[in-house]
């Protein structure tokens, strides 16, 4: 298939591995379902503390539920991003433990306080999950797929979020001084989640055009913006004066795109930041203190009857 | 040889089980698959598969989801309004008909 007729036929799960792409194709989608993969992995060491230092036990189990569930995201979207015949997993953990790999841009800030968890948790969960109910109609077939599973469970972890943010907001003076001063914080970080604006966007054309993605950038934190603002308002958050929000006349909401810092964005895209070193070091380290179980894996695979004898239990 | 068959009927849904055929290699398990079950029902893909290859664990070998509460997983638990985001709202709706449909409640 050549790319033009990819672009006429390009519209939700059309393509799968038993189509014959072309490289311009799979080196596109290779390139998005990696970095969302990455993101999940990212997303979830960020949070990983916060299993340990959750103020009850109903947290702890939801907590470490969640970050289970994001690990498990990393993994169906590595598979995803394999079938592409681009790029193998290990290439693709590699990448990420060394550095090159890129993610998600509010995953390059160090999380210190719980008061900073719906941060995450409500925020960029449901940013996350605003962009991928988009993304279940993309054109890579396995994309998709991977999609229909995340979807179904996110819904837990924007509600468990917003569940913090409530209890936050109803609590003592203090709660809700750390609470607006977590969101100051974060709040341009998560404006920028949705990437740069599109016509500083590099990639949207094509990715585009060939059904990969559905929404483009500005759209999407429009949308965003339109479910959260009155959210973050209800629970008594004061939105920053800057980047100025605007609401249009129809009572939706846009943000002054060149509030933001743009420079500030790139340096983390390039995995350039102070934090970037920080996550991805943490990252790396963990990889190799678990190499030796991959290791008696593909040990175990290589064995004539590997893979073939009696499952173990988990 | 028996070959367990997998039927997708438009690009981009789930390829799911709709039977067996019994053939002597791949070619002729795909060439009786097409002509036991892709003729009938709209069928954009079938997957033959050797059933020797075909694991499976049930429930009588494990407690799938596991023994213990773990309603601290599923949306309804929290009491928090879904409905201002639509994805969110689906999200909760589609974990509630999972719960149903494995007797939680
Ligand atoms: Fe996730
Ligand atoms: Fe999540």
């Amino acid at each position: 298939m050549d790319v033009e007729e990819v672009k006429e036929r390009a519209g939700p799960r059309e393509f799968s591995p038993a189509d014959d792409m072309p490289e311009e194709y799979r080196k596109a989608a290779t390139r998005m379902i990696q970095f969302h993969a990455n993101s999940e992995i990212m997303g979830a060491y960020l949070e990983r503390p916060f299993v340990r230092q959750s103020p009850s036990l109903e947290r702890k189990l939801a907590f470490s539920a969640k970050v289970q569930d994001e690990i498990g995201h990393g993994q169906l979207l590595y598979r995803a991003a394999e079938s592409l015949g681009v790029k193998t997993r290990d290439e693709m953990l590699e990448e990420l433990a060394n550095g090159e790999g890129k993610f998600l841009n509010c995953f390059h800030y160090p999380m210190d306080s719980w008061h900073e968890t719906p941060m995450i948790a409500f925020f960029v969960d449901g940013a996350a999950m605003r962009r991928q109910a988009t993304l279940k109609k993309t054109s890579w077939e396995p994309y998709a797929h991977a999609m229909d599973k995340v979807c179904f469970e996110e819904g837990f972890h924007v509600k468990h979020g917003e569940h913090i943010l409530a209890e936050l907001a109803q609590g003592s003076k203090k709660d809700q001084e750390k609470l607006q001063e977590a969101f100051d914080e974060w709040w341009p970080r998560i404006l920028q989640f949705f990437g740069p604006t599109d016509d500083k966007s590099t990639h949207h054309d094509f990715a585009a055009d060939v059904g990969l993605k559905q929404m483009s950038n500005d759209e999407l934190r429009n949308a965003f913006l339109n479910a959260y603002v009155p959210k973050a308002r209800k629970y008594g958050l004061e939105i920053p004066e800057y980047p100025r929000i605007e609401e249009n006349d129809d009572g939706t909401w846009k943000v002054r795109e060149d509030d933001l810092d743009w420079d500030e964005f790139f340096t983390v895209a390039k995995n350039d930041y102070e934090g970037s070193h920080e996550q991805i070091g943490k990252r790396h380290d963990t990889q190799e203190a678990v190499e030796w179980v991959r290791d008696v894996l593909d040990d175990h695979e290589q064995r004539p009857m590997g893979g073939a004898g009696p499952a173990a239990a988990d | 040889m028996i070959w367990e068959v997998f039927r997708q009927e438009n690009a981009g849904e789930y390829h799911t089980h709709c039977g067996n055929v019994h053939a002597p290699d791949a070619e002729m398990a795909k060439l009786f698959a097409q002509i036991q079950h892709g003729r009938r029902k709209p069928t954009h893909s079938l997957w033959v598969v050797p059933q020797p290859e075909v694991h499976e664990v049930d429930d009588e070998d494990t407690a799938f989801g596991g023994t213990t509460d773990k309603s601290y997983r599923w949306a309804v638990t929290y009491d928090v309004d879904a409905s201002f985001a639509q994805e969110v709202a689906d999200s909760e709706r589609e974990q509630e008909e999972a719960a149903r449909s494995r007797g939680d409640d």
